[in-house]
């Protein structure tokens, strides 16, 4: 027996109540039938086309200055000497050849427009195990956006060095830059994703109750929210509750009258006496609803044919390429996902940790954009990058440390692509004698970025529909940067 | 909320009932709070337990889960009797587990045969390694578990994932310390290899300009951030110091780099080396010298120094606070390796911080979430002063923790908020010690599975997926919890995957996993630990209220509301012998632990 509503039904109830109450807890407003009511007439913002925004999260800090490397003489030169020297004589630096065979062909600025030939004059390829990448950029469906890090506002080696500008607190930390990556708010530690802010502004634009915020890698900071509550689903499917009688291994209990009543019940919304027992009802009860609506829709659609790598990111994405396969089903006009995987804190063994790490990475987001082919998305999907921070140009012995800027890659149909946005650093290592040889570096062999984490992110959210307005509210530090918006998309 | 909607607050309590649980048969006016507890004013909390309730509660932070005999252990002896018989017990390790494994024929030993004896261990059963020998450490245990949510390793990480009598080494050295001195904690943990690997001090190097080499940074930044101080100044009640409504920052970029330049120079112990496939560590042989084989002795043993990679000529940035006794926080160059790393860890156990950010995590692994400061305050206090002018005796940290007022009667005070959600690791092994749990050649299958039990559970002992624990001590969900203030660490993984699961993991224990079970197709290994669930069948089949009242005890500390108990009793009602015959007694036990472990009331431990 099935005492449960309809989960559209609750769905919408909790939809309503959140939009309400801006994200406070909905037991307080349980049953005040006057503000469902309001809350289905006000939809702010309301679209006719389709977009979904996917992030591809690198836990623990990609090195990207081995993964998008110089192969022109100067700039390989000095590549070379501040990673310690080639791989084959015990330092970090990849070969020139093998740089050069990855070679990424840029398109020169055109229309007035950002974005063109790397900003050094130098030519520029991707470590070997990128290859699959290279195709997308050279035929104009990736660009590359360099030395994009956490910033308050505009900082020089000399404004850092004197520490007279504000800088993110706990620079080269993990958990704050990944933080502050994910909020791109350095100066609230508290506040809550960006792609959760940009959910709870436009999550009504979607007719369906599916979440608007989805997440293959769990919980994490970029879709946390105050009112769209992400979803964590496993990218091997959705499971259904085995005691409820609808999971692959209810037939285990058997018959059980009662029980699923029992159960629902006991997790029934806003009854508990404790504010954490509520949580818990309320975590379980969104969660069963979630399933039943997403194994519904997925269930109704044709299985992709696009072959995905069989491995954690590959995985995450083809789940992604599954929930877009079925957006009609789901009534979504927007969604944003967020795709994980880990690694990347390379200290030790870069060398062997990172070609297999970039092997996944380039394979995945390959086999995702073939998928996007496949289901004619054309320029309604855009996928990215983000990290930690970049690593040291300095080296550790067979790894690197935190950094700070990094580059970053922006995939799919909408992308002014096989171009380089932003600056690129110098590579040029400090010594103790002249810490200060390269400009772009700290002093102790971090890069300072050139482009902020708002002005990459307001140029994906500008895309993906977020009103100039919104955008204001969303970051609030834009305004302190030459430009809001990148142009790395169309 | 705005004014106008506190008005519609009256009815709404009813409507809910009405929408969302309008079929069911239940008595909708219980009560969804426990029954009141009267207490005596004049009683002090920690003489107790006064009741088979409060011992169950007390039973439920300091160990794995209360059992009936353990219940009774405790009302006999009395809290801080119980506590110092806890302190004496010998540690139960792992390490020799692994061994016992190695030399029976044809068994590979896993890193999921680590994950057999910390089940034997956490659970209290027999250890078929040790003779049968029953593990009577259960409050070093339980520390040693929350210990391992602190000082973090994990085999998430392409070295550690292949050496399990590195972790194994690591979680009993955790167990031995865990009623030492703080200061002998941090070293061991500082200085164990598995650490060394982890966070990279293994092999971590002076300063080479020539080369572009610096100190690897990763150990001198976590040890300071997530083991000792935290990133900002603290009040001693655990708040954050503000100076012009600001946070103070603990230290800088510079006193990161400090550590990391004294934490050069240490490398694999070598207690052993020479023989077989183990090369000795010296000047010539830093980057290839350990141990070959995983179980060998340095995996186990203490780094230990290299001096000349060790850096000798830079003055070293420490940390800086007011009763610091390096001058400026700033240890002078020259000592040797191991001289530094004691000064350097001196600087940290001393600095005011440690107290409150230690006494914060442990209550909220052990007892609530959101301790009030000045419940921090005097966990803290004890840290700083053990009574007898000791500083971090980690037996009267813990004395402060679980005896305090707030501890031992705050669901009395604040019974809407005090707490914490219950790990589902810990769900498990309270289901198990409760129901006399058994396996038949003494080992644990029950968590070698596909797809690992952390993906299953979000957690599994040091198989966090980062240093940053599996939930971190200041997440708040999104929604009520976080609009009240609140933090609910353990919410952090209690995603919508898990929270299906989870509840499906246990689902499974208790529908294949019992004493005479062929129902699947792993039921009956000689490794499945099963429960005796036969034992409470017969009261179950004649008296479901009398079993939900044993339950409400074993699981609940006596917390269980009028509302859960209808509830549940209304379905154990349902179950008839007509359909179940001589099951009924058996399938009605399963149908109360199942809806009990995944009721919100038990997943949060009051």
């Amino acid at each position: 027996m099935n005492t449960r509503m309809n989960p559209n039904r609750r769905q919408f109830l909790r939809r309503s109540l959140a939009l309400a109450l801006g994200g406070v807890g909905l037991q307080t407003a349980f049953g005040n039938l006057n503000v469902l009511a309001a809350a289905a007439n006000t939809r702010r913002y309301v679209f006719g086309d389709y977009k979904a925004l996917v992030c591809v999260y690198l836990s623990g800090g990609n090195d990207s200055f081995n993964s998008i490397v110089p192969y022109s003489a100067t700039q390989y030169a000095a590549y070379r000497q501040s990673r310690n020297g080639l791989v084959s004589s015990g330092g970090l630096a990849l070969e020139q050849a093998a740089i050069q065979a990855q070679s990424l062909t840029a398109l020169p600025a055109s229309g007035g427009l950002p974005g063109g030939l790397p900003s050094d004059g130098g030519s520029y390829g991707l470590h070997p195990a990128l290859a699959p990448l290279r195709s997308l950029f050279n035929t104009g469906k990736m660009a590359v956006v360099a030395n994009v890090g956490t910033l308050l506002q505009p900082v020089t080696q000399a404004a850092y060095q004197a520490g007279n500008v504000p800088v993110p607190p706990q620079l080269f930390s993990h958990d704050d830059q990944s933080t502050y990556w994910q909020t791109s708010r350095p100066d609230d530690a508290n506040a809550d994703g960006w792609g959760g802010r940009i959910a709870d502004l436009l999550y009504q634009s979607n007719a369906g109750l599916a979440p608007m915020s989805i997440s293959l890698a769990n919980e994490n900071r970029y879709l946390r929210a105050a009112i769209v509550n992400p979803y964590a689903m496993d990218a091997s499917g959705v499971d259904k509750m085995s005691y409820l009688g609808d999971g692959s291994e209810s037939w285990i209990m058997g018959q059980n009258p009662g029980g699923a009543a029992a159960y629902n019940a006991l997790i029934a919304e806003g009854t508990q006496a404790h504010v954490l027992e509520r949580e818990y009802a309320r975590a379980h009860s969104r969660a069963i609803d979630n399933y039943e609506i997403v194994s519904a829709a997925l269930d109704s659609a044709p299985p992709l044919t696009t072959p995905f790598p069989d491995t954690s990111l590959g995985n995450q994405l083809r789940m992604v390429a599954r929930l877009i396969g079925v957006r009609t089903a789901l009534g979504m006009s927007r969604q944003v996902f967020y795709v994980s995987t880990g690694d990347y804190d390379t200290h030790d063994d870069q060398i062997d940790t990172q070609q297999s790490n970039l092997a996944e990475l380039a394979q995945a987001l390959a086999a995702f954009q073939a998928a996007m082919t496949e289901l004619g998305t054309g320029p309604d999907v855009t996928t990215f990058t983000a990290s930690d921070f970049g690593r040291s140009l300095a080296v550790n012995g067979d790894g690197t440390d935190h950094g700070w800027g990094g580059h970053h890659f922006v995939l799919g149909g909408a992308v002014r692509g096989a171009r380089f946005y932003g600056r690129m650093p110098s590579l040029v290592q400090g010594t103790d004698a002249n810490p200060n040889a390269n400009p772009d570096d700290t002093g102790y062999g971090q890069i300072i970025p050139t482009t902020s984490v708002d002005q990459y992110a307001a140029t994906l959210a500008t895309w993906f529909g977020v009103s100039s307005g919104d955008i204001a509210d969303i970051f609030p530090s834009l305004h302190r940067f030459d430009a809001s918006n990148l142009r790395f998309l169309g | 909320m705005g004014k106008h909607m506190s008005r519609a607050a009256a009815p709404r309590l009813a409507i809910p009932a009405a929408l969302f649980a309008s079929c069911a048969a239940f008595a909708q006016t219980a009560s969804h709070k426990p029954d009141t507890v009267w207490t005596d004013g004049y009683e002090s909390p920690a003489d107790g337990p006064r009741r088979d309730s409060d011992a169950a509660r007390f039973l439920a932070q300091a160990t794995f889960g209360p059992t009936t005999a353990e219940i009774a252990r405790l009302r006999t002896l009395g809290y801080r009797a119980w506590l110092d018989q806890q302190f004496n017990e010998p540690v139960s390790t792992s390490e020799p587990y692994l061994d016992w494994v190695g030399n029976i024929p044809d068994n590979d030993v896993t890193d999921d045969t680590r994950l057999e004896i910390w089940a034997i261990n956490a659970a209290a059963l027999p250890d078929p390694s040790r003779g049968q020998q029953v593990p009577t450490d259960l409050l070093r245990q339980r520390v040693a578990f929350a210990l391992s949510q602190i000082f973090v390793v994990s085999n998430a990480n392409g070295t550690l994932n292949y050496q399990p009598w590195a972790l194994a080494s690591y979680q009993d050295m955790l167990a031995t310390r865990a009623f030492g001195n703080f200061s002998d904690l941090l070293k061991a943990v500082t200085l164990h290899p598995a650490m060394g690997i982890y966070l990279n001090m293994l092999q971590n190097q002076k300063a080479d300009d020539e080369q572009n080499i610096h100190p690897d940074e990763n150990f001198a930044r976590e040890v300071l951030q997530l083991f000792s101080v935290g990133l900002v100044r603290l009040n001693e009640d655990g708040t954050p110091q503000l100076v012009n409504g600001q946070l103070v920052p603990t230290y800088n970029q510079a006193t990161v780099r400090g550590f990391a330049a004294v934490f050069t120079g240490w490398n694999w112990s070598n207690v052993g080396c020479g023989a077989n496939t183990y090369t000795c560590c010296d000047e010539e042989t830093y980057f290839w010298c350990g141990p070959g084989n995983r179980d060998e002795a340095p995996w186990q043993q203490p780094m230990q120094p290299v001096e000349a990679y060790h850096d000798t000529t830079t003055d070293k940035q420490l940390l800086n606070y007011a009763t610091v006794s390096l001058p400026g926080g700033v240890l002078p160059h020259g000592g040797n390796a191991t001289a530094e790393l004691d000064a350097a860890l001196a600087n940290i156990v001393n600095h005011p911080n440690v107290g409150p950010f230690i006494a914060r995590r442990l209550i909220q692994n052990l007892v609530t979430s959101n301790p009030s400061p000045a419940y921090v305050r005097r966990v803290a206090a004890a840290f700083a002063n053990n009574g007898q002018g000791v500083r971090g005796d980690m037996k009267a940290v813990l004395r402060a923790v679980l005896l305090d007022a707030e501890a031992r009667s705050g669901h009395l005070q604040r019974p809407e908020t005090f707490g914490k959600l219950r790990e589902p690791l810990l769900k498990l092994t309270h289901m198990w010690r409760a129901m006399d749990a058994r396996a038949g050649n003494g080992r644990v299958g029950n968590l070698s599975t596909w797809p690992p039990l952390e993906l299953r559970l979000g957690e599994a002992p040091l198989r966090s997926p980062t240093v940053f624990n599996f939930f971190k001590p200041d997440y708040s969900p999104p929604g009520e919890v976080r609009t009240a203030g609140m933090r609910a660490p353990e919410f952090q993984i209690l995603s919508d995957s898990l929270a299906v699961s989870t509840p499906n993991r246990l689902f499974y224990e208790l529908f294949c996993f019992y004493t005479g079970s062929d129902r699947c197709w792993d039921s009956d290994f000689a490794d499945t630990l099963q429960m005796n669930l036969a034992r409470d069948a017969p009261l179950a089949a004649s008296n479901p209220g009398a079993l939900l009242d044993r339950y409400n005890l074993l699981f609940l500390s006596g917390q269980m509301s009028p509302f859960m108990r209808a509830t549940i009793l209304t379905q154990l009602q349902q179950l008839t012998a007509d359909d179940y015959g001589s099951a009924l007694g058996r399938v009605r036990v399963q149908n109360a632990l199942y809806l009990i472990l995944n009721s919100p009331e038990y997943s949060v431990q009051k």
